[in-house]
């Protein structure tokens, strides 16, 4: 197609914005189902205990409750709450309900009563008797001989060594690390640590359930993975999938933690043991510690390079805890290597993790999938290393990052829990993404003027570069569906799950653009198991390449059958036929044209032909988006407070299909990113409870807090995706943390390798130099 | 949250809110702006109060004294002229820290200082300028000094009481005045993790003649540092005496570790941020506040 495109790469609104913004009953939460009871969970108090009785008659008593359900009432099945392709790469480790109990939240029983408050009170009538064992809440002490084993039922599956609380571990090279150490001029090697993120979703996790008329089981969820979790609560029920219905409404927010079947089972079983609509939202405080969080990681990392600054190996070691279920835990632990070491061209890589079960809340994928973890690293070292070598970063990157045209060996080596395949660079801007977010910066200048003056109050500037994927390569896959109406409008059905994120609008538009229609002509439908096709869901930033790459690949066939008809209509060939713009014209000079209503009625009415079409789509390569994270801070160093002033984010998202919506998502995630680095952390206590489990205590970024954000779409084009286009939630977030801590270097010159990097640790690094720089000082004075 | 709760009252007066205090027998709760009480959700409170109509909301001056009526919102006071113009307008900086803005139009003075936290914002400036709480129970009104009423308002002394009014006394005013209010928080909505408010008259040979110190979120209530204030008493405000009391208040307080931060940091935030509110109250004219 040659001409300009006409929806694709133009600021539309979103389909769904007018509905969301006034307020339409849009959410899971927004319906009200006769006879709807509410659900309700019993955590664990205990970290780690068995249930030795458990005693429900009281419970059942009560005037209200409906249904009181424990292991005994329930199918043992063991699985994974993680929502990936079958057959999921995570350990099978999990129980709807269990006799044991693994962290402080872990699910003891559930109830289904006529309100919250008698759920509530239920719960409190349920007798149980705890035999509390030992728990594992340091990750460090979860290998070591005598530690208590957390998996030590013998039916769960797929766990790398259960005796000695390993749920995966990942081994991978390419060259020769040792020799490339050998090779290397200077070598560094430095240990970081990073947290317990929460998502914070303003929509927590809710779903509700109920059978409909043909006794089907209904559940309408907040979720990321409607498909796979209609697999998984069949599996876990026991029933066909065809008897499950899973619909996915708008989403208030998902970041990775709707990656999960989380709710949908025991809801559903409450529903089947009623027979009533049941309805289980988390609160606030659940969100926090029932619900999935970041795995906080150990990383050692090592790295070599010779005089001039070439990288010639790299090693990362990596410790890192799933918490006390495995959701997601060898694949997010993988990306820390495989998406994060191969951002440099060495020849040499090594690639080592454990990841532990403790007893502590689960962790899961959330927004970058390992990433962040394993570029906090990775971004920190190179600027030591290249600051040492007295090189401006800026141009060690420059140096050392890949580039089109190269292979990256290692993500061949570390695939979705298998081999993967070769990741090819096809389109690469992240030149020009260091290049523009450093002039938004002010970097050339700053690096030289700042820090500056003698106060309390020191600016520097710092920065990372970072990639992630477009979908997982040869697992990820999607399908739509478009028929026509009589009106020249096209109903889309996809399966893809719009999170919040605009999914939908850009299906939409790639729909719109490939068949000639304004947006308005097209209506979608997505993540409703049975009208929409199947689609893995909204994960590893694959909704727009994927998805995307279905719904051109079906308008494309719709898009034939239409200039089929309009061929004879117009009684021109169809290579002289284009559309746009709701018609359908001749490229000659005669220019005749037939509109799409006008095509659409001769087809249903004469031709008695459904002009429709479907299509299913997958890539065998992730196509990495590119960014550059740039960041200007004041640090106080007399509080150790540290405000960033400044943040410039150039990213390469191929062709941006809608750029404000690009724009958002990477204002989004950097808002992310920054709690990240500087606020955020669940903090747990020496019995593994929560203690911030709310937003007084747990801070995250919000209006005011955010800084002036520059943010860049270094738009490419890329073969593999739909009209060129890559990917953009994820990648972001990766970025302020990093640029921040070498910000802060520059600014005070201090390395912090601790996530948060809260206001005390500056200072008490501040403290550290000061001593330091006065012994050294005594030491030179005779 | 508010499982029990069988009544919402909304008292026109004091009279009527003490009543149904009364006869609430310990399970009612007054409710101002909910900031407070909401996040709490005390599942024992079967009645609530609301008092914002009690007709106490009110900024007056009375005599040598300005009157602010509890219900008085944090966004009211940083809007009015009268509080603007008291002590260099420590209070509405004080109110302007609290929250965010939709907290403001609720927020209340007496909820802060019934509250009882010590962490409460508008302790510290209202400390510093020596004010005073009206209570109002059955037996009638008395008058209390702030700080006696703030190391009990956790206790249940003041249970069947309601706070009716903050009275400050006309502070210290002139040439050699000036006023700080500093806070640390995380985030720009946070509860302090130390907050400070500073009052300093000084002579015409720049002497301490008179200095308030008080500070808050380091100690189970919020506290004046009479160390402190006795050091500076007479003598010139330079550099070492800067240190030597960001050393005495660092004694004075008795901070905890948390979530949010560990007592060793808070005690250190002490010094630094009782510095720079002198700082800023010495400060030449014209530069500060
Ligand atoms: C998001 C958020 C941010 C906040 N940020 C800050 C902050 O930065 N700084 C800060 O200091 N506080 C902050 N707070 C706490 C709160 O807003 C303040 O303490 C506020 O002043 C409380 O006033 P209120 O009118 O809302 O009190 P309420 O919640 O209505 O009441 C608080 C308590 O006082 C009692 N009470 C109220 N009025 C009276 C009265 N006249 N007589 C007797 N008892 C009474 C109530 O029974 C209750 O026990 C924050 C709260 C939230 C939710």
């Amino acid at each position: 197609m040659s001409r300009d495109r006409l929806v694709v790469g133009r600021n539309v609104r979103k389909v769904d914005g007018v509905k969301l913004v006034t307020g339409g009953a849009a959410f899971t939460d927004d319906v009200q189902i006769p006879g709807m009871l509410y659900g309700k969970i019993l955590p664990s108090p205990h970290a780690h205990a068995r249930i030795r009785r458990i005693d429900t008659r009281k419970a059942k008593a009560l005037a209200g409750v409906h249904a009181v359900l424990t292991y005994k009432d329930v199918p043992r099945v063991p699985h994974t709450t993680a929502g990936q392709a079958w057959p999921e790469p995570s350990p099978y480790d999990t129980y709807l309900l269990d006799s044991k109990v693994r962290f402080v939240g872990d699910r003891v029983a559930a109830v289904a009563a006529e309100s919250r408050a008698i759920a509530e009170r239920a719960l409190a009538l349920i007798e149980v008797d705890y035999e509390i064992l030992p728990a594992v809440l340091d990750m460090e002490q979860a290998m070591a001989p005598g530690a208590a084993v957390i998996h030590d039922e013998p039916d769960s599956t797929k766990i790398y060594d259960r005796e000695h609380n390993i749920a995966g571990y990942i081994l991978r090279e390419i060259g020769n690390v040792e020799q490339g150490f050998a090779d290397s001029d200077y070598i560094v090697e430095r240990e970081f640590r990073t947290q317990r993120q929460q998502h914070c979703p303003i929509e927590p996790h809710i779903t509700i359930s109920w059978l409909d008329t043909d006794g089907r089981l209904v559940i309408r969820t907040s979720t990321q993975v409607p498909y796979h979790s209609r697999r998984q609560v069949a599996m876990i029920l026991q029933i066909p999938v065809s008897r499950v219905h899973v619909i996915k409404p708008r989403i208030g927010g998902g970041f990775g933690g709707k990656q999960e079947m989380l709710l949908e089972d025991i809801c559903g079983a409450l529903t089947l043991a009623t027979r009533r609509p049941v309805k289980i939202e988390f609160t606030r405080e659940e969100e926090f510690y029932m619900a999935r969080s970041r795995h906080p990681q150990r990383l050692r990392m090592k790295m070599g390079v010779t005089r001039d600054g070439i990288v010639l190996a790299s090693q990362l070691t990596v410790l890192a805890t799933t918490g006390a279920y495995g959701s997601h835990s060898t694949t997010v632990q993988g990306n820390t290597g495989s998406k994060v070491l191969p951002l440099y061209r060495a020849p040499n890589m090594r690639f080592e993790c454990h990841v532990v079960y403790t007893n502590n809340p689960v962790a899961g994928a959330f927004r970058g999938y390992g990433c962040p973890q394993g570029f906090f690293a990775q971004e920190t070292l190179v600027d030591e290393i290249a600051c040492e070598l007295g090189m401006d970063p800026l141009e060690f990157h420059r140096k050392n990052v890949i580039r089109l045209g190269d292979t990256d060996h290692l993500s061949a080596q570390l695939g979705e829990g298998k081999e993967g395949l070769p990741r090819l660079v096809r389109s690469c801007g992240l030149p020009q993404c260091m290049e523009r977010a450093a002039r938004a910066i002010g970097w050339a200048q700053k690096r030289k003027s700042l820090p500056n003056g003698h106060s309390h109050l020191r600016r520097g500037v710092g920065m990372a570069c970072t990639m992630q994927g477009s979908g997982i390569a040869g697992v990820d896959w999607a399908s739509a569906f478009l028929k026509m109406n009589e009106d020249g409008s096209f109903y889309l059905q996809v399966g893809a799950s719009d999170v919040g994120g605009g999914a939908d609008t850009v299906l939409a538009q790639i729909a719109a653009e490939t068949l000639g229609v304004t947006l308005d002509k097209i209506i979608i439908t997505s993540g409703d198991t049975d009208i929409t096709p199947f689609d893995v869901g909204a994960y590893a930033s694959s909704t727009t390449i994927i998805s995307g790459g279905a719904v051109k690949k079906a308008a494309g066939k719709v898009r034939a059958q239409v200039l089929d008809l309009a061929s004879k209509m117009l009684d021109a060939p169809v290579d002289k036929l284009d559309c746009g713009n709701n018609e359908v014209f001749t490229t000659c000079v005669c220019r005749k044209a037939v509109s799409m209503t006008d095509l659409a009625m001769q087809a249903m009415y004469k031709e008695k032909l459904q002009i429709m079409d479907g299509a299913s789509h997958f890539n065998t390569d992730s196509p990495p988006p590119f960014c550059a994270t740039f960041a200007e801070v004041e640090v106080d160093t007399e509080t150790g407070q540290v405000r960033v002033v400044h943040l410039a984010t150039a990213v390469d998202p191929g062709t941006a299909i809608n750029p404000m919506q690009a724009e958002g998502q990477v204002e989004g995630a950097v808002a992310q990113g920054l709690g990240y680095a500087l606020t955020e952390e669940l903090v747990l206590d020496a019995a593994g409870r929560p203690v911030n489990a709310n937003f007084l205590d747990y801070k995250m970024f919000a209006a005011e807090d955010m800084p002036k954000l520059t943010t860049i779409l270094v738009e490419t084009d890329e073969p593999l995706g739909p009209y060129g286009a890559k990917s953009i939630s994820e990648v972001p977030i990766n970025g302020p943390a990093p640029a921040i801590a070498n910000a802060i270097f520059h600014a005070v010159g201090v390395r912090i390798r601790k996530l948060p990097i809260r206001p005390e640790d500056v200072l008490r690094a501040l403290g550290a130099k000061r001593a330091a720089n006065l012994e050294e000082e005594a030491l030179l004075t005779p | 949250m508010f499982d029990k709760v069988e009544a919402f009252y909304r008292p026109a007066n004091v009279r009527e809110a003490l009543r149904l205090l009364q006869s609430g027998k310990g399970q009612a709760r007054v409710v101002a702006g909910g900031t407070d009480v909401v996040v709490d959700g005390d599942d024992s409170v079967r009645f609530l109060i609301d008092i914002t109509h009690a007709g106490l909301s009110y900024i007056r001056r009375r005599g040598t004294a300005s009157v602010i009526g509890a219900t008085t919102t944090m966004a009211e006071l940083e809007a009015s002229p009268q509080i603007q113009s008291l002590a260099g307008g420590l209070l509405c900086k004080a109110a302007h820290s609290c929250g965010s803005m939709p907290i403001r139009n609720l927020a209340t003075l007496g909820g802060n200082m019934a509250n009882g936290s010590p962490a409460a914002d508008m302790a510290t400036p209202l400390l510093v300028l020596d004010a005073a709480v009206v209570m109002a129970d059955a037996k009638g009104r008395r008058r209390l000094p702030l700080a006696e009423y703030l190391g009990n308002a956790r206790s249940n002394r003041y249970a069947r009481s309601l706070v009716v009014e903050i009275v400050i006394p006309d502070p210290p005013r002139g040439k050699g005045c000036r006023w700080s209010f500093q806070k640390l928080g995380r985030t720009a909505v946070d509860i302090s993790l130390v907050n400070v408010s500073a009052g300093l008259h000084l002579d015409s040979r720049g002497r301490v003649k008179w200095v308030r110190i008080a500070l808050g979120s380091v100690a189970p209530a919020p506290m004046r540092a009479p160390g402190a204030e006795q050091r500076m008493t007479g003598r010139i405000l330079d550099q070492a005496l800067l240190a030597e009391i960001g050393a005495e208040v660092a004694r004075e307080v008795s901070p905890i570790s948390d979530a949010r931060a560990s007592a060793e940091y808070r005690r250190e935030i002490c010094s630094v941020l009782t510095r720079r509110a002198l700082e800023e109250c010495s400060a030449p004219a014209g530069c500060s506040l």
